[in-house]
């Protein structure tokens, strides 16, 4: 009796604390959705307004006119490059290790994952100054192969693992039905592990659309900017047009989140395994 | 496959790291030296960088976990809207870009019409608005709250993932033995948390050491060098001032510094297992 009554108590305090939890980090989001809002008097008001009294989309039509949906496409080319980039070098390294026993094997994964432990703040200079002695500085190119090292490793480990749950006898018993090598794999594993794959995919597509320190510092002119970039822009300005920067912002978000909204299971369980269990 | 991405990667590692050592040893003249190494440490601001650098991450990564390991206990504890509770706490900011979380938390401060000024006045809490990013210790203060709100998912989904995980006859058996809640909590939970707890621990540590969009959107460092740390001192040394011999330098140190960090934890956390 008194065990289902303390847990029940506990329950409801937990949603009740949750709901304030909620509340507080939803609301920086709230806040800047009702400024992007609201118009340039109202922004200015005081005392301050907390939700729009008249509605406005003219941030929206500003920041559109000054070229984000340009921005936008640069951003879709970077990350989508970096995406197709890191995959197609991480899922051989990241089948073999799942699947052969050989020699040094623990050494050789522990090299693979080196750029994870290398801080990309560290190599800021030398990428920069490797990037301009090649002649990539300020292209889409460049960018997506100074991400491709920081990204590759993570796409190793989570591979990996999306391997390693799928039973070696489904490629054996392909194998033994005449398939060759790469025929099971694309036919019987590839098949089994394309939810993971995806996942890996859009988690390296998001790191490259969220990332402001390499890709302010490589895409400087700014037809080739993406929106991290592009939006860094505003903040240096003596007086930050708060509006068309939110307005900006808010359709920055919005494939990150619905991204993330829809394929949440398989990035916490991919994360977690991958980075705790190792 | 894996013999050729490996070399690949170990020569990329290689060049980049020596690329930086050249760098921080060579002189204008092309001339060994170590003045780099000497102004930028000998550099007045340096004893501040490393006090602020030690500042930022220590009380971030304390933000982070306490908020982090609160949260996926309580989120462990409920069953029906787990879901939905979840992806507003953990998704919403880690969705949110390093820069759109920067500009909408300096709006946030804004002394004249920032709503945290408002809300705190409202309650009472204080009398006149703070000039949150004009002092350098509120900045820090300020950049530290935002940045506990963008990461404090990462600690809350390991934590999560590790409760899950913790065979429920633990509890019942530590029940049966007269433990209450809170005997329960300190019994069982924590001790099966504790390996998580580390690792968890050295990825805040060095992550947050590394992570440079909110500080240098929020403030850029100031005001008068308050929230300035190595990584964004880094970035300024080198797109700033140009000086690429003391900003490869201090490269070399803050990475000296965390190949410290990392390898004290990897002591511990080596030893936690052997145990």
């Amino acid at each position: 009796m008194t065990r289902s009554r303390n847990k029940r108590r506990a329950r409801t305090i937990a949603y009740v604390l949750l709901a304030l939890i909620a509340t507080a980090v939803a609301f920086p989001i709230y806040w800047m959705i009702v400024t992007a809002l609201k118009t340039y008097p109202e922004i200015y008001r005081y005392p301050i307004t907390y939700y729009p009294h008249r509605i406005t989309f003219e941030h929206f039509a500003t920041i559109e006119k000054m070229g984000l949906f340009s921005h936008f496409v640069n951003s879709i080319v970077v990350s989508g490059g970096t995406m197709v980039l890191s995959l197609a070098i991480g899922s051989f390294p990241a089948y073999a290790f799942s699947r052969y026993r050989f020699r040094g094997r623990g050494v050789l994964l522990g090299s693979a994952l080196l750029f994870q432990m290398f801080p990309m703040a560290v190599l800021l200079l030398p990428i920069f100054i490797t990037l301009r002695n090649i002649g990539l500085l300020d292209t889409h190119l460049g960018l997506i192969l100074a991400y491709v090292p920081f990204t590759t490793p993570i796409t190793i480990v989570f591979l990996r693992s999306f391997f390693i749950s799928v039973p070696k006898s489904l490629e054996e018993a392909a194998l033994i039905d005449g398939c060759t090598l790469p025929q099971a794999l694309r036919r019987v594993i590839l098949p089994v592990t394309l939810p993971g794959i995806c996942a890996v995919g859009i988690y390296t597509f998001l790191f490259s659309w969220s990332e402001l320190m390499y890709s302010m510092s490589i895409l400087v002119s700014n037809d080739v900017q993406n929106l991290p970039a592009f939006l860094s822009v505003f903040v240096g300005q003596y007086q930050t047009r708060w509006g068309p920067l939110f307005a900006g912002s808010i359709v920055s978000m919005a494939p990150p989140l619905i991204m993330f909204i829809l394929l949440q299971r398989y990035f916490i369980a991919g994360l977690t395994s991958g980075s705790v269990k190792g | 496959m894996v013999v050729p991405y490996v070399a690949v990667i170990v020569v990329l590692i290689a060049a980049l790291l020596s690329s930086n050592a050249v760098t921080s040893f060579t002189a204008r003249d092309g001339t060994l030296t170590l003045e780099h190494y000497r102004d930028t440490l000998g550099d007045d601001v340096f004893p501040t960088i490393l006090k602020n650098t030690v500042t930022w991450t220590c009380l971030s990564a304390f933000g982070q976990i306490f908020l982090g390991l609160v949260i996926a206990l309580l989120l462990n504890t409920i069953t029906a809207g787990q879901s939905l509770l979840r992806t507003v706490i953990i998704i919403l900011p880690w969705g949110t870009l390093d820069i759109v979380a920067g500009v909408m938390w300096k709006w946030m401060y804004n002394d004249l019409y920032g709503v945290i000024n408002d809300v705190l006045q409202h309650g009472g809490i204080i009398d006149d608005p703070i000039a949150w990013l004009a002092d350098p210790g509120m900045a820090m203060a300020a950049v530290v709250i935002a940045n506990v709100w963008k990461g404090f998912v990462l600690a809350a989904m390991f934590f999560l993932a590790r409760l899950r995980g913790i065979p429920e006859y633990l509890f019942e058996v530590a029940e049966i033995d007269g433990a209450g809640t809170i005997g329960r909590f300190f019994h069982v939970t924590l001790p099966q948390l504790r390996s998580v707890l580390l690792t968890t621990t050295l990825l805040v540590l060095v992550w947050t050491i590394n992570y440079f969009p909110l500080i240098f959107i929020m403030t850029g460092g100031g005001p008068a060098n308050g929230t300035e740390t190595l990584v964004t001192y880094v970035y300024k040394l080198s797109f700033r001032f140009l000086e690429y011999g003391r900003a490869a330098a201090l490269s070399n140190v803050l990475f000296l510094i965390i190949l410290a960090v990392t390898a004290i934890f990897m002591v511990v956390i080596n030893r936690e297992e052997a145990e």
